[in-house]
């Protein structure tokens, strides 16, 4: 298995990880204001570009 | 959902507005979070121990500087991780109480303070507090006084916990450790509610031992804590082992007795690890943290009949509430008798109280962001009008 993968699944696990930490700042209404959703926003994308990258490496 | 085949995830920080009295200071960071993803493992951070091979010199992950830090930030001169707070009071007992001797602590001090000082034989005997629930300078005079008569020797050790668990109080720290130096006592500082939420300084106090609760205030796993002592100190608690095996020998290195060697081996040092930059950070806005609570405190003041039995204005975001005159009314004829008052927060998304109390119970208020303050005052007023209970604008 690729460490390109490896660091994928770490990356990834710790972008979830900023989403979790905003989901406390949050509670319990999670009302974001626009920053925070900004920040949301930008988060996932990263997350989706490291889901790609395990998808290659693991699934070809 | 579950972790596992049998856990509950455990989502109360995410969900609700959480004002457990001993949570708040110990939830973790983002990054410790992450660390813990990465150092879950077993001895996780002995990938790389070498000769000596003591936790506090490993340099990768840096351990060893991570220690240095820990002294500079409670201005000490070593320090040593230890699995919480207690397992600090009792390696501080440990290296100097004996059968039969005094130690004094305090009518408001934690138990696992006696249970310290009863594991090395100690007598340990209380400071009283005062009217207020303060523990004086004074007080604590008066009391070596006492000791000295009764045994004819001074107390072997002294703890003063700066802020108490039960009222979270401030107490004569300076004076009373000034007290005891005036009688040759060394003094532990107690800083479970302190290190890691607000400014501490051992130098300054005149602490000779520095304890802190990293799972309590340092947004560290548990079991984790800081044990800080001053060089003169450092010897004498910090001494290694000197054991020789009689069959085969074998001797232990530098292996520090009171440590057992090694102490936080893997995910509970690296998440205090990962938290301390913003520990640090954390402490130069005490201020904020204490405003947003004296905030609540004084929402909750507003309800008819409230009164609060910690020292007031508050200093410490955790707070004993007497509701006996308020919400304890409500619950006398409530369908849900005293589980009303959790439930209604529940419903409303604060968590941490304790399911039934209505008449004296702890909240602490640290770490919520302003608007979760905010939140939190008018929930508390929202109920309280809901059932009937004046309101004070």
């Amino acid at each position: 298995m690729s460490k390109r993968a490896v660091d994928s699944v770490f990356q990834a696990m710790f972008l979830l990880t900023d989403l979790r930490v905003i989901l406390r700042d949050t509670a319990p209404v999670h009302d974001l204001d626009e920053g925070q959703q900004a920040t949301v926003a930008r988060t996932l994308a990263e997350l989706e570009e490291q889901v790609r990258v395990i998808r290659k490496e693991m699934v070809g | 959902m579950k972790c596992g085949l049998c856990l509950e995830v455990r989502d109360i920080d995410e969900t609700t507005i959480n004002i457990d009295p001993i949570q708040v200071g110990g939830r973790l960071t983002a990054d410790a979070m992450k660390a813990v993803i990465a150092y879950g493992d077993g001895y996780s951070v002995c990938d790389n121990c070498r000769k000596p091979n003591r936790l506090d010199m490993i340099k990768s992950p840096p351990i060893d500087a991570f220690h240095r830090d820990l002294a500079a930030f409670v201005n000490m001169d070593e320090a040593r991780v230890v699995p919480g707070a207690r397992r600090g009071f009792q390696a501080v007992a440990g290296t100097y109480v004996e059968k039969g001797d005094p130690v004094l602590l305090t009518a408001l001090s934690h138990y696992t303070e006696f249970l310290s000082v009863e594991a090395y034989g100690g007598v340990p005997l209380e400071i009283q507090k005062s009217p207020e629930n303060i523990i004086t300078a004074d007080a604590a005079g008066e009391k070596i006084d006492s000791v000295q008569r009764e045994f004819g020797r001074p107390p072997k050790l002294l703890y003063i916990d700066h802020f108490d668990y039960q009222f979270g109080n401030e107490h004569e720290v300076k004076g009373i450790i000034k007290v005891a130096k005036q009688n040759d006592i060394p003094v532990l500082y107690n800083g479970a509610y302190t290190v890691g939420i607000m400014p501490v300084d051992g130098h300054d106090l005149g602490a000779d031992f520095v304890v802190g609760s990293a799972h309590k205030s340092m947004a560290s796993p548990a079991p984790s804590g800081v044990l800080a002592v001053t060089k003169e100190r450092a010897g004498e608690v910090f001494r290694t082992t000197t054991a020789q095996a009689d069959l085969t020998k074998r001797t232990f290195g530098i292996k520090e007795v009171e440590m057992m060697g090694c102490t936080l081996m893997g995910v509970t040092l690296v998440g205090m690890m990962a938290s301390f930059p913003h520990v640090r950070e954390r402490v130069k806005h005490w201020d904020r943290h204490l405003s947003n609570g004296r905030m609540i405190v004084d929402a909750l003041l507003a309800v008819d009949g409230t009164a609060v039995q910690s020292e007031y204005p508050r200093t410490h975001t955790l707070t004993r509430i007497d509701t006996t005159g308020s919400f304890d009314t409500v619950a006398r004829t409530h369908k849900k008798r005293g589980f009303f008052l959790a439930s209604a927060l529940k419903e409303k998304g604060i968590a941490g109280t304790i399911p039934g109390a209505t008449k004296v119970w702890k909240f602490n208020t640290y770490g919520m962001t302003d608007s979760q303050a905010r939140y939190t005052a008018k929930a508390f007023q929202d109920i309280a009008l809901l059932n009937g209970l004046p309101v004070s604008h």
